[in-house]
Order: structure tokens, then sequence, then C-alpha cells
């Protein structure tokens, strides 16, 4: 008799899941229909009735890799992203242990001012940092929009670390210390351990936002450093649209935070919950 | 290792001021206990002490050595911590070596005192394991192996076994002082927890608002407080407080507890007492206290006894206590309204009962009213 009480719950259950895998749906179909895209012809993409059923062809892949020499390209997005990811969390982590632990005069202040930064639309300071970027002949460099990423993040990574900091006890902390630990051992030991998942999740929103930034990099890069999301915006060309290199190179773009929200989401889930259950 | 606390004074700001003037000659080998309630500045001591909170002003020395602006991490000090603060992440082996490993002890060394004190405290089975699979008390036997591994120059334990049930708190006492005595490292020791005071330690300093009110032995403390905030906090149920005056009376010194209306307490001082009294103390107004056990019941009036008749009987397995009303008021009581005094659970006495007691005759505290502390 004890599966009467779940008998009960069940048309619930199911208007809930049913719920669920459609909103999925909607979420995933341009998903869907973009690697669909990109597995099309030109004639086939053009076709007045869309179809579903074609044979599918790798031509598009090898258009983006032969003509817009996409492989230089994906590798400076993966320099760029991965330093500015890289950077981001070990000067963040540092900081956010500093105004976490170590009696900062206005520490709390400090830290909301730092996340209103963020509040600037970058757009209003574009132009001034292409001037003086091109005075320190730093655009079109990784240099350049690393930087410039590494600035326009620390702030955000810096308050995110420093939220899942305040929740570990200081006993910890002590307890370290006492076993002899300086600080850079407690926190490469002690503190980014028991932070992981938060320091996961500080570190893909970091990604995420470096993979996809477009205005600064449309802006600083022109060739040698150009990144994946300006090329994408390059096959909208004045007469056509490219839509068969549209959709392979959104596919590769989405490829790597697929595979890294995939890998990482236990992480995640445990990263966005961290605290909220002592 | 002897630990010398000089004219310890902490501050936060201007205006709270934790630990006052505080002077402490901790013995090498010794198990001393910070004993006092919450906010007292036991644990801020213990703290300054580890290094974990710098001195506003005096001087602490360990072993001899100035270790006043010296790092904790330096100080060679182990500490237990009420919450354990075991790593989360790190297993009951890791959790035990890493102070070792940080000193860069050669492995086998490292490996040979995790597995002797492992064994010792019988947490060997459980070497691999994280700290989030085991029990209560085996994260508690993991904290003091943290400890004990690293035989370090003082052990300090901030209320360590607070979060244990009663019957394992029980047990892990008499533990810690088996090992206590197997180890005799220096154990300063902090808790709220009278008894656990008066069963570990070698002494007790009671503190109470950031000063230390008495050092001493265990049945020093509970049998001569040094002040009536001694006396009230050390011995449960605690003791009786009674406003009393001196008399005297021919050839001798007596204390008087006066009932209105009813017949009221008349106790001649000991010897000793009365040349002490009569020598240093001014006032005749004083607070007389007298410990349940030693408030002797008797079923008939004689000049002297104080007359009382029982409230009710709590039962407390091998002793009972007796709750007592005075029947002229209760205004003479200080801090109740009412008086206890233990009773033999064999000889049971009925409520509402009259009855009349005494004093065991050495056996009475007498502190100044104004100042609290211990006169005579």
């Amino acid at each position: 008799m004890t599966t009467a009480p779940s008998a009960g719950l069940r048309p619930a259950r199911v208007i809930v899941n049913t719920l669920t895998v459609g909103l999925v749906l909607v979420w995933l179909f341009p998903i869907y229909w973009i690697f669909l895209t990109s597995l099309k012809t030109p004639k086939e993409i053009n076709k007045k009735t869309p179809t579903l059923l074609f044979e599918p062809t790798l031509e598009n892949y090898r258009h983006l890799f032969d003509e817009f020499h996409f492989a230089r390209i994906l590798k400076n997005s993966t320099i760029i992203v991965g330093l500015t990811t890289a950077i981001v969390m070990v000067l963040a982590l540092l900081a956010a242990y500093a105004l976490a632990r170590m009696n900062v005069p206005g520490g709390k202040h400090i830290a909301l001012w730092m996340l209103s930064l963020r509040f600037m639309p970058p757009i209003a300071v574009v132009i001034p940092f292409f001037i003086t970027w091109q005075k320190l002949h730093l655009t079109d460099t990784h240099l350049g929009l690393v930087l410039i990423y590494v600035a326009f993040n620390l702030p955000f990574a810096i308050w995110m670390l420093r939220g899942f900091l305040v929740e570990v006890p200081r006993d910890l902390d002590e307890a370290a210390t006492l076993d002899g630990l300086g600080h850079l051992a407690i926190i490469r030991k002690i503190i980014l351990p028991v932070i992981a998942p938060g320091a996961a999740v500080t570190a893909i929103f970091t990604f995420v936002f470096a993979w996809n930034e477009y205005l600064m990099a449309l802006v600083l890069t022109s060739h040698e450093a150009t990144t994946v999301p300006v090329t994408v915006s390059k096959f909208i060309q004045a007469y056509s649209i490219l839509w068969g290199d549209v959709g392979a190179s959104a596919v590769i773009e989405l490829a790597p935070m697929l595979v890294v929200v995939f890998l990482l989401q236990r992480h995640i889930m445990r990263g966005i919950t961290l605290g909220a259950v002592k | 290792m002897t630990v010398v606390l000089t004219d310890i004074t902490k501050a936060y700001g201007t205006q709270h001021v934790a630990v006052k003037d505080l002077d402490l000659d901790i013995k090498d080998g010794e198990f001393f206990t910070l004993l006092g309630p919450s906010g007292c500045g036991k644990t801020t001591t213990l703290r300054m002490i580890a290094g974990l909170e710098q001195v506003t002003n005096g001087t602490i020395a360990i072993h001899g050595r100035d270790v006043t602006h010296v790092p904790a991490r330096l100080r060679d000090v182990a500490m237990v911590f009420q919450s354990y603060a075991l790593y989360p992440h790190m297993t009951v082996h890791e959790n035990l070596a890493l102070n070792l490993k940080v000193k860069g002890l050669p492995k086998a060394e490292v490996e040979q005192r995790v597995q002797q004190v492992a064994t010792m405290l019988r947490i060997d089975q459980v070497l691999k394991r994280k700290p989030g699979q085991l029990s209560g008390g085996q994260r508690q036997r993991v904290a003091l192996g943290r400890a004990i591994v690293r035989r370090p120059n003082v052990f300090l334990m901030d209320e360590p076994l607070s979060n244990l049930d009663l019957k394992l708190r029980e047990e892990t006492r008499t533990e810690l002082k088996k090992l206590h005595e197997d180890l005799r490292i220096t154990t300063v020791y902090v808790t709220h927890d009278q008894s656990e005071a008066l069963v570990l330690s070698d002494r007790i300093g009671v503190m109470n608002d950031g000063r230390l009110l008495q050092v001493g032995g265990p049945h020093e403390v509970y049998s001569r407080p040094a002040d009536v905030f001694v006396a009230r906090f050390i011995g449960s149920p605690s003791i009786n407080l009674l406003e009393a005056r001196l008399h005297r009376d021919g050839d001798g010194l007596w204390v008087d507890v006066s009932v209105p209306g009813g017949a009221g307490l008349r106790h001649r001082l000991p010897d000793a007492t009365a040349r002490a009294l009569s020598n240093g103390h001014a006032h005749d107004a004083l607070t007389l206290g007298i410990r349940p056990e030693d408030f002797l019941i008797r079923r008939s009036s004689a000049p002297g006894r104080l007359a009382a008749s029982v409230d009710f009987i709590q039962p407390m397995g091998a002793i009972s206590y007796a709750i007592l009303r005075l029947p002229g008021g209760d205004a003479v009581i200080r801090e109740r309204d009412h008086l206890i005094a233990a009773t033999d659970p064999d000889d049971p006495i009925e409520r509402g009962t009259q009855v009349w007691l005494e004093p065991r005759s050495d056996r009475i505290c007498l502190f100044d009213q104004q100042t609290g502390r211990a006169v005579g």
C-alpha cells in the first residue's frame, strides 16, 4: 500500500512532466534546426518548404575551414577565452579571499562597488578603448582582447566567489593556519577544493561571456585575433546570407559550451545551491 | 611547556573589551580549564594563545619564548575546534597527515605517526573515509587525532565535547582525561560546563565579564570560591545564597540570617574564620553561601536552626534534593526564591513537612555584599 500516495500524485506529475518536456523541446528546436541547416546543401536550405529528411553533407564545414580559415579563428577564440578564464579565476579567487577573510576596511562595499562596474554598458566604453588600444598597439591582438575580457569579467567573478567563500566556515582556515599553512596554501589546498562547485560555476560564466562576446571583438579585432562570433556575423553578406556556413559555425561555437556544461552539470547544480542548505 | 599570559587585554574598537588585565601561569603538562558563561572572554583568551587573535595589550609566552607577535602557524600549538573544523574534502588520513607533510617529515614517519594515533583513538578503520561519512563521535576523535599526531607544544581545546550527546560526551571526557594522563602535554581547555571542568582539570580558571576571578584546583574552586559569581557558577544544583549579618557575642563571632516571623539561622563561625574576619572585614552585611549537600535537614527545632517547609522533592537517583521555602518570607534568599538541600532518598520527606536547616559546621562561604569577593 506504500504506492498509494504516489499514485495520487500521478496526474499532477504527468502534467508537470509534459510541460517540462514541451518547454525543453521549444528551447532545443532552434539548436536542432541550426544543426540540420549545417548539414544541408544551399539548394536544400533555400527550399520553400523546409525538409526534415534529406541527404546530409559536410560540405558547409569543409567550406568554413577552407574558405574562411575557421581553424585559425577557432584557435583565436580558444586562446583568448582560455587565458581570460584562467586569469580571471586566479585573480578573482585571491581578491575574493581577501575581501571575505582579511578584514579589508569596507570589504562588503568594495564587493558591491566592483559588481556595479558590471552595470556599465560596453557600448559606452568601446570607442575610448579602441583609441587607447590603438595607441598601445593592442588592437587585433590576443592580449588586447584578453585584457578587456579580464577587466569585464573580474568584478562579477570576485563578487560570485566571495559569496561562495563567506559560506565556508572560518574555522577551516584557522585550523589550516594552525596546521602551518600560509594564505596561498590555504586557498589552494583548503578553500578551492571546498568551493570547487562554486568555482566551476564562476569559471563557466566567465567562459560563456568571453566565448560569446561580440561587440568588443568586432571593434578591436580585424584579422589576426578575430573570434568566432565576429566571424559568424560575416556570413551575412551584402547580397546573400551563407546559411550553411552560419549553421556550421554556430554548431561549432555551441559545441564547447554544451560539452563544458554537460561535464560540469553536477557541479553547476551544487554551485547554484551552495550555501542554501547547511 | 608552560604558557604564561601577562597583563593581557583584548579590546574590539573602543567600546567592547573582551578580556581585561588577565594574568595566568599555566604549568608544564597541566590540564588547565578556562570556565565561564558565554561571552566571558574564555574563547578569546584561547584564540590569543593560538595566535588567531592579536592581543591589544600584554604578552604571551610559550615555554619561556615570547610569542605575542609570532604568527599562529609558527607557534606550534594544536587546537581542537568546537566545530571540529575537519577538512571536508580530505580523507581522515589526509586530515591527520596535513601538518606533518607541511613540516616536511619523511613519508614513512608520517605514515607511522598517523597509524599510531589512529589506533590509539580507534579510527584506524575509517582512515580512507571523508569527514562527512563519519559519526559525530568519530569526527570528534579525528579532530583530537589531528592535534595529537603533531606532538605540539600545547593543546588548545575550544568546547570540543559540546556537539556530542550526553552519553558520548561522558565517555569522551574519560578518554580525554586518560589521554592527558598518558601524554602529559600542556592543555588549555575552554568550556562553560562546570562538571566537565571539575572532572578533567588539574586547575580551573573561572572567568566572567572578561576577568579571571579565581584560579585553583577543582576542589578549591568548588569548596572555597573566591567570588560569589564563582560560587554560583560552579556546582549543580547551585549554591544557596542568603543575606546575613555578622554578630559578635561573648566569646565568638556569629553569622545571623534573620527571617521575619520565623526561626532564623544563627551559626558560630570557626575560630580561624572569626579571626580573619575580625582582622580584615569592616562590613557586617554579608552574603552567606551554603552548598545543597552542606545544608543539613533536621526534623526538630533547636536554637540557631532555620525553619523551612518542603515545597517538593527532586529525586536524582543516588541523591534527592529538597526544594524548601521559608515561612517567614523568601526575601533573604538571593538569586532565587527557594533553598535547596540534599536529602537521602532512603529517608524520604513528605511535601509540606516542616523542617529545620543548619549548615555543616565549617562548610560555609561568606562574601562581601558590595564587592562579591569572599571574606574570612
